[in-house]
């Protein structure tokens, strides 16, 4: 449906640089706006995901595949899906950039957008802000520099609301991970908190329109009672699970934070021995000067005091930005909740 | 036998030739080689015999000896050297010749010398051969010993005119010693014969001698193992005393008789055989009896006995002859003793031996004294006769020495005037003198420890299963009756230290077994006449209670070793356990102090220790003391390894980390089978006194974060349990008390006692326990009580209100009890609730957090203690250590304690951070 202007032009260099060669989108890296303003899904790639996830997932196992479609203006359309295939540790000799590659030659051959786009995945409770799902989304950004990933959430999805989210690196966590150093300063430097990590690009879901009116058709025929899951006053459970959760991460952090004050306590101790060590020096060679000997020569200090390793700074930045997702979902499943309890309360005194 | 026989014609010859009474000795260095000592008067007596006389003789011996053997080679050389030497010699001699007379056999050799040198010269051929020092010598000893001889020229004429007088001294002594001898002298020049085999004897002469005199000894003592030809010389010779004096008349005549054949041919020297041989029998005889005067003529005689075919003959003590004396006696056991532990005594024989000597002493009336000391030894020899510490008695040396120590203590107490010590010095002992009281050096306490010893070896190296275990076990009787005979004897004799050591033998013998007897007697109160006669002797028995009882205060009192009072109250401790007498046992056991200070005594005492604490904890168990039970096996059970701890066996595991040695070590610490304490017994108290405990807990403590665990191997078995794949009906003992646990946490009672309590349960476990029923009915209670906390537990937060009665129906309580229960759990503000008297019911104020708010609270420590650390971060930065923020945060910590009931509240106050 969606036209192909620059669709075909692209195709060869990005379905090339999947094996991830070329360098391109670095130029655009540095500039604030980025390259997607809008993702818009075809209503098949939803489905299809629903249904991998259905058929393979489970528990805190993820499902992951591959996104197609084409970028049209400032807008990325999705058209098409294909999952990675589940593999055991087993069959080490599986080649997944093969497998790929022939999936797309398959797919072009039954004249189906065979542009890489993306790639989805699902999750546990919002539990996506990982490192994994940083590097594989840093190195699909810099191959083709439109990519984004979308966050199936199945548990909110069987609560009655679909959740699925595009997100995308921000171009300034894209040019921090480009140098590949994660110390206290250079994120400092970067100007990089756990909000401006990854930024979220509205979804459209796009249907045909012969899709559209027989959805209609089917919403007249379907009775109320299929949609009372929404309205599932239920919330214990979940919050349950989000509060555990959040308690690991806060957990992690803590121990994050403990780690990095260690570090913080031996650099200003090393600091005071060098400048203790430096004052020393320097009297002496005063003492010198004026007996007048030669100064003690210069010694390289930083061999004398090693500085210690900084511990990296990303993870914490993960756990941080997973916190705040969580925080998030509690905060968005809550207010529902409050507002379903009222309702609920309304009711029961109407009825009374 | 040419052996014997030579050095016979040597002796001979020389004694012979100075015509006294006179004993070639071999070089003092050979005594140390003997195997048995002779006792200090006897040497000195025959070092008298050996004047200046006989050493020049010996020397001039020597020196003949070696010029003979030159002679034999053609050795001119040689030759003249030794002349020179043995002109030396002789002249060193002169002043005894002077006495003497010149030496016979001096003269041979000059006239031989002379003789020889003159064919040498004569034999052109033979001097042709002989090499250029050869030759030179020749005529130099030549011209010599003309020149020499010119001085002894009357002698040795004399000689020549009549060689056969000198020469037949010797064929004589050949003759009588064997038959191979008589062909020698044969040949034409006698003398050379004799001097010819002289010289083959040379080398083996002082050998023999040596061995001779050995048997000389051992003639004497005639006792010893090594060699059993002596026994035939003791048993011929074993006549009474009546014969002495005849004895020596025919000596005087076969010595008269012997001469008289040899001189006329010797010839017929081998069909005197016979005669001779008579005459030597009856020779011997006689030699016996006059033992010590007649010395010198023993190696005449002895030496003829290698021909005579030997006769093997059970060993004999005594020359029949000899009249027993304590003396006698005791000298013999000291010989006998002497060889023990010596590399080649054949410590059976040893024992053979001390035994036959017992059995003449007794015979001979010897006394107590003697068959007291004798009867020490065997049974020491007895202990020694396995070499190796591990390898345990044979059973019949166990039964030995088992009739042994009876037999002993039949005496000890048959006469009372024996003292008995190790302390009596060897010197001070008493064995004989009726007069006095008998002393005896020897501990019966020692040798009684000893064979307890062996017992618990004997037990330790036999299959526990077989019927030869059993059997074993049935001499534990005995051992125990011998122990019970020497407290009563030391009781009368003995220190107090003695008395506390058997004390203790007795006590380790009596704790461990239950006294079914003191029970029965407990279970029925006396109720007079109608017992019959039997029932009341068989009650006669002190119960082992008082006697362990008096035992045992008795060390507590005495004893100045801290080890004997150290088992003593812990093998106390073990039998008040064992009989349920938890209070005691506890009081004892905390009185004592023992649980500081166990780690430093010894291993034994230390597996002691642990297998009272064990016992303590079973004796807890069957009382209902749960908590009591699970804390006194929790050391034991929760390592793991109480197999080692107990002393029931090695672990497999630990085999690569331990040596050879170690393992030995190891293995002489198990406990016999038959003290065992059923490890799955004890597994299972442990474990269901923990399940007892934790499942009540588990259910309190559900949602807190910070539980702690009560047991680590119950939860274990938990996890175990609950990774099955597959759960079926449980089998062993412990998948019975998983299953049991898990019916308890949902609170079903039936269910659970079903599992705890069931056929195989009691087969495997509770029907081993003496009061079995006492201690199910127990343990129902308990499971009932514990199920109904459980309950509460978990189902109160569904509960507004519970009615008592609907409780004491689930759990099938009467209704105080229910009643008591909850008043506790509510005292204890485990259960938040009130009771509602007029309608029996407990009402639920649910004020227990929910699970969410549980979580919240979590949360919200956790974040608290997530600010704690980022504020440390950021105290870092300002540079400044502690001060404001650091108050603040010790202020989070104070208000935990009431956010903890305080719900949303508190969460709305962390959120404010």
């Amino acid at each position: 449906m969606a036209s192909r202007k620059e669709g075909t032009g692209s195709a060869a260099t990005s379905s090339s640089s999947t094996t991830g060669a070329a360098g391109k989108g670095k130029g655009k890296g540095g500039s604030g706006d980025s390259a997607v303003k809008q993702v818009q899904i075809d209503g098949l790639v939803v489905l299809k995901i629903i249904k991998h996830y259905q058929e393979e997932g489970q528990g805190t196992e993820v499902v992951q595949g591959v996104l197609l479609g084409l970028v049209v203006e400032d807008r990325l359309e999705i058209t098409n899906c294909f999952p990675f295939p589940q593999h055991t540790e087993d069959d080490a000799d599986f080649d997944e950039v093969q497998y790929q590659m022939e999936m797309m030659r398959s797919l072009r051959h039954v004249n189906i957008d065979h542009l890489h786009v993306g790639w989805y995945q699902s999750t546990y409770y919002g539990s996506f802000v990982t490192r994994a799902l940083l590097d594989s989304q840093f190195s699909y950004q810099h191959a083709i520099e439109e990519s984004v990933v979308l966050i199936y959430d199945p548990i909110k999805t069987a609560q009655g609301s679909l959740s699925l989210k595009a997100y995308r690196l921000t171009p300034k966590l894209m040019e921090v991970c480009k140098e590949k150093d994660f110390s206290p300063e250079a994120l400092k430097k970067g100007n990089i908190t756990f909000e401006h990590m990854f930024e979220e690009v509205p979804i459209v879901i796009k249907n045909s329109h012969l899709i559209n009116v027989l959805m209609w058709e089917l919403e007249k025929k379907s009775a109320v009672a299929d949609k009372h899951e929404l309205l599932s006053l239920a919330s214990s459970n979940h919050l349950g699970k989000n509060l555990q959760l959040l308690m690991d991460r806060v957990d992690e952090m803590s121990q994050d934070i403990v780690k990095y004050n260690t570090y913080l306590r031996n650099t200003s101790k090393q600091q005071q021995q060098k400048h203790q060590y430096q004052q020393r020096r320097q009297q002496e060679n005063m003492q010198r000067q004026s007996r007048g000997e030669p100064p003690l020569p210069e010694e390289d200090l930083s061999k004398l005091f090693k500085p210690h390793q900084p511990p990296a700074r990303m993870d914490s930045l993960l756990i941080a930005g997973q916190i705040n997702t969580y925080c998030q979902n509690i905060k968005e499943f809550t207010a529902q909740n409050l507002g379903k309890l009222f309702m609920a309360q309304a009711l029961q005194e109407y009825n009374n | 036998m040419s052996r014997f026989f030579t050095t016979g014609s040597d002796s001979e010859s020389e004694s012979s030739l100075s015509g006294e009474e006179l004993v070639t000795k071999p070089v003092g260095g050979n005594y140390g080689k003997q195997p048995l000592l002779l006792s200090e008067d006897e040497e000195d007596t025959k070092r008298v015999v050996r004047s200046a006389k006989d050493k020049r003789f010996e020397e001039l011996t020597n020196l003949i000896r070696t010029i003979r053997n030159a002679m034999k080679i053609r050795d001119v050389t040689k030759c003249l050297e030794e002349f020179e030497l043995l002109g030396k010699a002789y002249g060193k001699a002169k002043s005894i010749v002077d006495k003497e007379g010149v030496p016979r056999f001096y003269i041979r050799i000059l006239a031989d010398l002379e003789d020889y040198l003159n064919e040498l010269w004569e034999d052109k051929e033979g001097k042709k051969k002989m090499n250029k020092n050869n030759a030179k010598a020749l005529s130099t000893l030549r011209q010599k010993i003309r020149k020499y001889n010119r001085d002894f020229e009357s002698h040795i004429t004399n000689y020549k005119q009549n060689p056969e007088q000198s020469a037949d001294e010797d064929a004589e002594k050949n003759e009588e010693d064997s038959e191979g001898s008589s062909d020698e002298d044969e040949d034409d020049d006698g003398v050379s014969a004799a001097a010819f085999l002289k010289k083959k004897s040379e080398a083996p002469s002082g050998e023999s001698r040596k061995f001779l005199k050995k048997m000389e000894d051992e003639d004497e003592d005639s006792e010893d193992s090594e060699d059993d030809e002596d026994w035939d010389t003791g048993s011929t010779s074993s006549d009474s005393d009546s014969e002495e004096e005849e004895g020596k008349q025919t000596v005087l005549a076969s010595r008269f008789l012997k001469k008289a054949p040899t001189t006329e041919e010797d010839k017929k020297a081998a069909e005197k055989k016979r005669e001779d041989k008579a005459k030597k029998k009856h020779d011997r005889k006689s030699k016996r009896l006059d033992e010590e005067e007649e010395d010198n003529e023993g190696g005449e005689w002895e030496r003829v006995r290698g021909g005579v075919p030997l006769v093997k003959e059970k060993p004999k003590m005594f020359a029949k002859g000899t009249e027993i004396t304590h003396a006698v006696v005791i000298k013999k056991l000291n010989e006998i003793l002497q060889a023990r532990g010596k590399k080649g005594t054949d410590r059976a024989v040893q024992i053979e031996m001390l035994q036959l000597l017992v059995q003449i002493a007794s015979e001979n009336n010897l006394g107590e004294g003697v068959i007291v000391k004798i009867k020490f030894n065997i049974i020491a020899s007895l202990y020694d006769y396995n070499p190796n510490l591990a390898t345990y008695m044979k059973p019949e040396m166990w039964q030995k020495c088992l009739d042994c120590i009876n037999e002993l203590m039949d005496i000890l107490f048959a006469n009372p005037n024996i003292f008995v010590g190790e302390n009596i010095l060897e010197e001070s002992e008493n064995l004989h003198n009726a007069d006095q009281p008998l002393r005896v050096r020897g501990c019966i306490l020692t040798l009684v420890e000893r064979m307890d010893e062996e017992f618990t070896k004997i037990m330790q190296n036999t299959d526990p299963h077989s019927q030869e275990y059993v059997e074993h076990l049935k001499d534990e009787a005995q051992v125990c009756a011998i122990i019970e005979r020497v407290q009563r004897y030391l009781e009368e004799k003995g220190t107090t230290e003695e008395i506390c050591r058997i004390y203790l033998r007795r006590i380790l013998h009596t704790y461990y077994k239950f006294d079914y007897k003191a029970h029965q007697r407990q279970l029925t109160p006396p109720e007079g006449s109608s017992k019959s006669e039997q029932d009341q002797a068989e009650n006669e028995g002190e119960d082992s209670a008082v006697l362990m009882e008096r035992l045992c205060k008795y060390i507590y009192a005495k004893d100045r070793t801290d080890r004997i009072r150290t088992c003593a109250i812990l093998c106390h401790i073990y039998h008040h356990a064992l009989h349920s007498r938890w209070y005691q046992a506890r009081d004892l056991m905390l009185m004592s102090h023992l649980q500081d200070n166990i780690q430093h005594s010894d291993p034994p005492v230390q597996i002691l220790y642990n297998r009272t604490m064990v016992q303590l904890g079973i004796c807890a168990f069957r009382q209902g003391l749960t908590k009591d039970a699970h804390n006194a096996l929790l050391d034991i059970q929760s390592s793991g390894r109480a197999k080692e701890l107990l002393g029931q066996g090695l672990l497999l595991r630990s085999l690569q980390e331990r040596n050879q040695e170690q393992e030995k070590v190891e293995r002489r610490r198990q406990v016999p089978f038959h003290l065992h304490i059923n490890l799955e017994l004890l597994e299972c108290v442990y474990l269901v006194s923990a399940m007892l405990l934790e499942i009540p807990y588990m259910a309190a403590h559900e949602s807190d974060a910070r539980r702690r665990m009560i047991s680590k191997q119950f939860h274990h078995q938990l996890r175990v349990g609950e990774r099955q794949p597959l759960l079926g009906p449980p089998e062993s003992m412990r998948e019975h008390v998983v299953a049991a646990s898990k019916a308890m946490k949902m609170g079903d009672w039936k269910t659970c006692h079903s599992f705890i309590i069931n056929e195989k349960m009691n087969g495997k476990v509770w029907d081993l326990f003496p009061e079995a029923d006492k201690v199910r009915t127990m343990l129902v209670r308990k499971i009932q009580e514990e199920s109904l906390r459980t309950y509460l537990f978990t189902y109160s937060s569904v509960y507004d209100s519970i009615s008592m009665e609907t409780l004491s129906d689930m759990f099938e309580l009467d209704l105080p009890t229910v009643h008591s229960i909850i008043s506790k759990m509510i005292i204890n503000e485990e259960l938040m609730a009130s009771l509602d008297q007029p309608t029996q019911t407990v009402v639920m104020h649910r004020t227990e957090p929910t699970a969410q708010q549980n979580l919240a609270l979590q949360l919200a420590e956790k974040l608290g203690s997530l600010v704690e650390n980022n504020e440390r971060v950021f105290d870092h930065k300002q540079g400044t250590y502690g001060g404001y923020f650091r108050d603040q945060k010790d202020g989070y910590r104070k208000n935990e304690g009431y956010m903890r009931r305080g719900g949303y509240r508190q969460q709305q106050s962390q959120t404010a951070y």
